[in-house]
């Protein structure tokens, strides 16, 4: 790859996000801020010895623990930011081959010398990739405020929460744990993502009942026809989130390289030439 | 003078409706050629067929190159701009320009900001909140800056006023065309292109009715305000169309000569207008014809 087209493919990024800053920046943000006044609010209503009790309670369980121990505790946080993520994912990849064709711009961006496998390899890059950076970002930003106020709370209270140096390490070691865990559930849900970006590329209108209403119809058509449950049943054996999540570092390698993984992104690298296909001629 | 634009052939069909029924093309670099047409006519089918952004059946060749193996290679030598505003509306005016400028090589920003400068078009502003003009006229500063070879545009003005109509065909004359680049435009207002073009394309129902250069028009075409004592002689001489003006009956001829016509009245070369107007009547008439014909043969 040369450098003008390392520079166009940044920019094919750069355009992905500044389309959908609603659900790759505000989203995290609104969430945080959700999270922050929250805690906020019932810290204020909780009397000073129930705090007190708080505390040591998170001071008890972190006492001994290194920052790789402790990395999982943290993550627990990253929960409603990987569900936000997710109901984010869904939307995005519907709407994001549909909107163009629905507002017409899709013949711009065809006017322009970008071709539509480059196009959506963007949309997956941006959504697998680089979305979670600002998830994480915001995350960070999070834990900061949480570990200080964990800190002074521990002065005022006269309570050791662990050290600051260790706090910090397991939060950073935890963000690179959620990133991950981003990252390769999208991979690990790769037939998923191909099979929304299909119907978005696809539909005329409501990509999302499209998208459901063929999937459903496939798994009755199998069981009429064949009176087999396959499909339902290789989607169960992947529904599971212990298949994606990293709690280890240890983990990564294992959950990257595994003939499941390899078959699904096989699967979802040919839905996603189908929607490269579609993308081609559908305006 | 070799064809930017080879089509032989041409087939396009949208379930049982044939919107392109064998279409052959050719149109010369340096022309500035229009594909005139009624609605449903094939226009923008056959546009799209010229810059991939259509599956069609047939011989095609844009720029040396088949528009539907490599479009985006294509698009490197060709310049689109369609007759709804196409341009994203969540953009905003510098960042189309930031875009423009990273993704493809031929593109002179200084220029286009240059084009833009001259307009009341504001950097900071997103594209849906200018007006269908300026949207226009952000798309043609954007088109100019690029050194291209072919200029497709279909239907460029429509819904536009008279004074954007009129200022996007000068700068387009004065700033784009060089006299090297091609141009195809697409339009319903005639008039107002008839003055610009070399080349002239008519279809209708997906066929080519009418393939020539300005200069032959009047050669091959003649209209005839025909005195009212010699209408026998003039209609015996085939025209393709009549029509009555002011209560004088007005002929129009095809491959007929002039000197043939002259002893029969006042002899003018059609406007391009009324020159549409009479190929649509004549293929109708002889559809028409062929059906009839058809029918007394079952």
């Amino acid at each position: 790859m040369n450098n003008f087209s390392v520079r166009q493919f940044a920019m094919l990024l750069k355009r992905e996000l500044l389309e959908h800053t609603t659900l790759f920046f505000y989203a995290p943000v609104i969430l945080a801020a959700l999270i922050f006044l929250f805690t906020a609010w019932v810290l204020h209503m909780l009397p000073g010895d129930e705090l007190a009790i708080a505390i040591e309670y998170v001071a008890v369980a972190f006492d001994g623990l290194s920052p790789r121990d402790m990395a999982p505790l943290f993550m627990s946080l990253s929960i409603p930011f990987t569900l936000v993520f997710s109901i984010c994912a869904v939307v995005y990849l519907l709407s994001t081959l549909y909107q163009d064709r629905k507002d017409s711009s899709v013949l711009f961006w065809h006017s322009m010398p970008v071709s539509d496998l480059r196009t959506v390899l963007s949309k997956l890059v941006a959504l697998i990739v680089v979305a979670p950076l600002f998830y994480i970002a915001v995350l960070f930003v999070l834990y900061l405020l949480g570990i200080g106020w964990m800190t002074l709370l521990g002065f005022n209270y006269d309570i050791a929460v662990a050290g600051l140096a260790y706090l910090l390490m397991a939060a950073l070691l935890s963000l690179l744990l959620v990133y991950c865990s981003m990252v390769i559930s999208g991979l690990w849900l790769f037939p998923t993502v191909g099979w929304l970006l299909l119907f978005s590329a696809f539909a005329r209108r409501a990509p999302l009942m499209w998208a459901v209403g063929v999937f459903m119809l496939l798994l009755f058509l199998e069981d009429f026809v064949f009176g087999s449950q396959f499909l339902a049943n290789w989607i169960e054996s992947r529904s599971n989130p212990g298949q994606y999540i990293v709690f280890d570092i240890a983990d990564l390698l294992p959950r990257l390289f595994n003939y499941d993984m390899l078959f699904g992104i096989a699967v979802g690298s040919i839905l996603v030439g189908g929607a490269v296909v579609m993308r081609r001629f559908t305006d | 003078m070799t064809s930017i634009v080879h089509a032989k052939g041409l087939e396009k069909s949208f379930g049982r409706f044939r919107a392109l029924k064998g279409v052959d093309l050719d149109i010369p670099r340096g022309a500035i050629s229009g594909l005139i047409g009624p609605n449903g006519a094939g226009k923008t089918t056959t546009l799209k067929a010229l810059i991939g952004l259509c599956d069609v059946q047939g011989e095609l060749e844009v720029a040396g190159q088949d528009p539907r193996r490599a479009r985006h290679k294509l698009m490197e030598e060709v310049c689109f701009i369609a007759d709804v505003g196409i341009l994203p509306r969540w953009l905003r005016v510098n960042q189309l320009l930031d875009y423009v400028a990273a993704v493809h090589p031929r593109f002179d920003r200084g220029r286009a900001e240059q084009f833009l400068a001259s307009t009341d078009i504001p950097p900071n502003k997103r594209i849906k909140e200018l007006s269908k003009g300026m949207i226009t006229q952000l798309h043609l500063a954007v088109v100019m800056a690029i050194d291209v070879r072919l200029l497709v545009l279909d239907e460029p003005t429509l819904g536009l006023d008279i004074v954007y109509r009129k200022e996007f065909y000068d700068r387009l004359l004065n700033d784009f065309y060089d006299g090297d680049r091609t141009i195809i435009i697409s339009t319903h207002q005639v008039e107002e292109i008839e003055a610009l073009l070399s080349h002239l394309v008519f279809i209708n129902k997906g066929e080519i009715v009418l393939n020539t250069q300005m200069s032959e028009l009047e050669i091959r075409y003649s209209e005839l305000i025909v005195q009212s004592d010699k209408m026998a002689e003039a209609e015996a001489l085939g025209p393709i169309y009549q029509r009555k003006t002011l209560g004088k009956h007005c002929l129009t001829f095809e491959d007929v000569p002039r000197e043939k016509l002259q002893p029969l009245g006042e002899v003018i070369t059609p406007s391009v207008a009324d020159l549409f107007v009479a190929k649509m009547r004549q293929d109708r008439v002889l559809g028409e014809a062929a059906a009839t014909g058809e029918a007394g043969h079952e």
